[in-house]
This record gives structure tokens, C-alpha cells and sequence, in this order.
């Protein structure tokens, strides 16, 4: 007969945890790439599936591998988007940082602040970008206080309706 | 011991971001050759999975949503090529008694743009054709509407358009009526919640009335003449005490051409050598 230990059922538990939190990560390249582009013409004010990425991951990590995953992400924005190359890096690498760090911060498993660092991430990562890819002055503020917060706010509705419906998938272990 | 592990792990974290952030800096130093190449160079192996699937569902969404638009569009130019056909017959028949060299076609290449949800998406579009269908950088990109910009960078099946949006942006333009000619730019400001266009390099004693539809000029070898870009709609300013910049609402948008058109080569310019007529008959 084999007995368990502690660890092992840890481990075990931690697998099942990638597994799920990879699976919903899977749904939402899904919606990214495929189902929102084949339904939706203009990208104005759309949800941004991958920030939601970036910040559902960021919040399990550690700050270092939170960069890493923004630096990831970033480098996806840009080479599909080449604008201005680095930008989305750059911004992504910040808000990846930035939402792993605020981890010990507060505390993720609340919809209210699931919803605001949402929010705040896209809103902050669209503000990094139009500053570091050279938008001309005058365009900034409607950038910055219209079309940002509308995508943000897109978001952070997506990313409340994934959080509710995948909710103990995503819900952060504390034993961890 | 565990103090000294977290301060390890701490340590380990703040390199890890200060490599991403040096990263990113290098990145955004790049050459935009280099940089460009890099991304085309990602589209083309790592990223291509991704690239192809939305270029799938940009077809799916055109099939589910733009069929009826598509049909009439095309029932449409049958009427209108019916019509003209002895038009064109008539005008060919004089062109060969004049011995007048007929106007250069622009054979085009259809693409469906790739959009993405961020900010900058309307500056630098990613089109769902490449070098395998013909097309080549410089190539100049149009809709049905008018300008969007020109091809900047190439691979085997896809490529990107830098738009009239793109601050880098630059043309030849004249009037209409072909009186007056100058440079189109973006612009620092806008109208409203567009970004407009600025027709630079107008002497003050031409002035231009509002609604004069503006066209590229065809030098410089990029964009071919005639191309509508967009229609003036007032001054900007006066630079200098001798030069006028109008502002120019432009006909096409690229944040929301979903369909555009690569014009591939023979270009029309004004550097290119013209083809000598023949004798006349």
C-alpha cells in the first residue's frame, strides 16, 4: 500500500493547479486570436485577452518571473503590433512586475480587487505604451482619458466574468 | 538561514527585472530596420501558428458578416464595368490614333488586416499577404476610401503597412485639380477624437478652400499619382510669414479598414522613366 506524504500531495495539488490555470489560460488566447477577431471588426475599446494573461499570471509569481512573463507578453504585442518595437515590452515588463509585487500588497482573492488591478493594469500598460512609442503630445490626453480607460474598463469586465466563472480554478492557494 | 534564502530569492528577482527592463531599452534602441526585422523575423516562426489563426478568423468574420456587403459590391462595379465598356473601347481607339501611351494600371493584391487591441494598432497594420503573393516593401496600401500607408516590411506570407497614423509618415500631395502641390504629415493635434493630416509646404498666395479634396502626387516612387488621401478642412497655422499648413481630414481610417488593397508594382512616379509614345498612325 503506498502512502502519501504531505509533499507528494502537495505537488500533486500544485500540478492540478497548472493544469487549470493553464487550461483557462488556453480559453483566453482562444478568445485573443480567434473568436473576438472573427466577430468583432473594429479593435477600438476592445478587451485586451492577453493583459488579463499577464496580470492572472502575475499575481501567482514571484516579481522576477512576473517581469519575465511582461517581458514575454510585451514581445508578442510587438512583434504583432510593430509600432514602435519595445514598447509593449517595456510597458508589459512594468505592469508584470508591478501586479506580482503588489502581491504582498493586497490580496488577490477579492472580486472588487481582481476587478480594479484589471483596470488599473490595462489602463497603465495603454499609458506606458502611448508615452514610450512617441504619440504626439496633443493626442495624449483623449489617448490617455478616453480610448485607455474605455479598453480598460473592457477589460476588467472580461476579466470579472473569467474570474467568476473559473473561480476556483484561479483562486490563489494560501499554502502556497 | 531562511532570511538569507528570501534575501537570495529578493536578489534573484530584482535581476530578473532589471535583464527584462535593459531588454526592453535595447529594444526600443534598435535600428527600425532591425527591430522590424526581428518582428517579422518571430511572425514567421514562433509566432506564425498565432499570426495564421487570426488571419482565419478575420476570414470567418468577413464570410459570416461581410457576404451580403461583399455581393453587392460586386453587383455593383458589374453594372458599372458593363457600362463603360464602350467607353473604354472609344478611349483606347483614340489613345492609339493620338499615339498617347496609356495610363499605367496598378494591379493590386487584396489583404485582410490583422487588427490587435492595443493603443498603437492604427499606426502599423499587419496584413495577412507577403512576398509569396507579390507583395514588396514600398508597396502602397489603399482602401476603397483612399490612402493608408505603404508596405515597410515583408516576410513569405504576411506583412506591415506603416499608416498615414504613424508619425513617421510622409507623402507627396497635390489638389485635386492638380494647381497645388505639397507634403502631407500627420499631425500634432486633431479633430475632435480623430487624427488628422497636414498639408505642408503651401505658399500663401495659394489658397486652398475647404472641401479641396487633396491626392497623392506621385513623386518619390512610393505612392502612385491620384490616390485620394483626404479632404482640407481649414488652416492649421502659418509658418514663417511665407508657408500656409492646411488640415486634412483624411478618407480612409486604419484603425478600422478591416480589407485593403497592396498596389504592387508598375508604380507611377514621376521618377520613373515615361515610356516614349510611338509615331502617330
Amino acid at each position: 500500500m503506498r502512502v502519501f506524504r504531505p509533499g507528494d500531495r502537495r505537488r500533486r495539488g500544485r500540478s492540478a493547479d497548472v493544469l487549470r490555470v493553464g487550461f483557462v489560460l488556453l480559453v483566453l488566447l482562444g478568445f485573443e486570436f480567434y473568436l473576438v477577431p472573427s466577430l468583432v471588426e473594429s479593435p477600438h475599446g476592445m478587451p485586451d485577452f492577453l493583459i488579463l494573461i499577464l496580470l492572472l499570471l502575475a499575481i501567482r509569481e514571484k516579481p522576477g518571473l512576473g517581469a519575465l512573463t511582461g517581458f514575454a507578453i510585451g514581445l508578442v504585442i510587438d512583434v504583432l503590433t510593430p509600432a514602435h518595437f519595445g514598447a509593449g515590452i517595456l510597458a508589459s515588463v512594468l505592469v508584470g512586475w508591478g501586479a506580482a509585487y503588489g502581491r504582498g500588497i493586497f490580496f488577490a482573492d477579492n472580486l472588487l480587487v481582481n476587478a480594479a488591478l484589471f483596470f488599473i493594469g490595462t489602463w497603465v500598460r495603454d499609458v506606458l505604451m502611448l508615452l514610450v512609442s512617441g504619440t504626439p503630445v496633443r493626442s495624449l490626453p483623449i489617448e490617455i482619458l478616453l480610448w485607455a480607460p474605455l479598453q480598460a474598463l473592457s477589460t476588467a469586465v472580461v476579466g470579472v466574468v473569467i474570474v467568476v466563472v473559473f473561480r476556483d480554478w484561479l483562486a490563489i492557494r494560501i499554502e502556497r | 538561514m531562511r532570511g538569507a534564502d528570501g534575501q537570495e530569492a529578493a536578489r534573484s528577482d530584482v535581476l530578473m527585472f532589471v535583464g527584462c527592463v535593459s531588454l526592453a531599452v535595447i529594444a526600443l534602441a534598435l535600428p527600425r530596420s532591425w527591430a522590424l526585422s526581428v518582428a517579422s523575423g518571430l511572425r514567421q516562426t514562433a509566432l506564425r501558428p498565432i499570426v495564421a489563426l487570426e488571419a482565419r478568423a478575420e476570414r470567418d468574420r468577413r464570410a459570416r458578416f461581410a457576404l451580403a456587403g461583399v455581393e453587392h459590391t460586386s453587383d455593383s462595379l458589374s453594372i458599372l464595368a458593363q457600362q463603360q465598356a464602350a467607353l473604354r473601347r472609344e478611349n483606347e481607339t483614340l489613345r492609339g490614333l493620338a499615339g498617347v501611351r496609356a495610363a499605367l494600371t496598378h494591379p493590386g493584391v487584396s489583404a485582410e488586416v490583422l487588427h490587435r487591441p492595443t493603443v498603437t494598432d492604427s499606426r502599423m497594420l499587419l496584413l495577412d499577404v507577403g512576398a509569396a503573393d507579390g507583395v514588396q516593401m514600398f508597396d502602397p496600401v489603399v482602401t476603397a476610401d483612399g490612402l493608408i500607408g505603404s508596405i515597410v516590411t515583408t516576410s513569405a506570407h504576411n506583412a506591415s503597412a506603416l499608416t498615414w497614423a504613424n508619425p513617421d509618415f510622409a507623402a507627396s500631395a497635390i489638389t485635386s485639380d492638380g494647381s497645388v502641390s505639397g507634403f502631407i504629415h500627420p499631425s500634432t493635434s486633431g479633430v475632435g477624437l480623430n487624427t488628422i493630416l497636414e498639408l505642408q509646404g503651401i505658399p500663401l498666395r495659394d489658397s486652398l478652400a475647404n472641401g479641396t479634396i487633396v491626392m497623392t502626387a506621385g513623386s518619390g516612387g512610393t505612392y502612385p499619382r491620384g490616390i485620394p488621401i483626404g479632404r482640407i478642412v481649414g488652416i492649421g497655422r502659418e509658418v514663417n510669414g511665407y508657408d500656409r499648413i492646411y488640415r486634412v481630414i483624411p478618407f480612409a481610417a486604419p484603425g478600422d479598414a478591416s480589407h485593403v488593397i497592396v498596389l504592387t508594382s508598375p508604380r507611377d512616379s514621376l521618377y520613373l522613366k515615361l515610356v516614349r509614345p510611338g509615331p502617330p498612325k
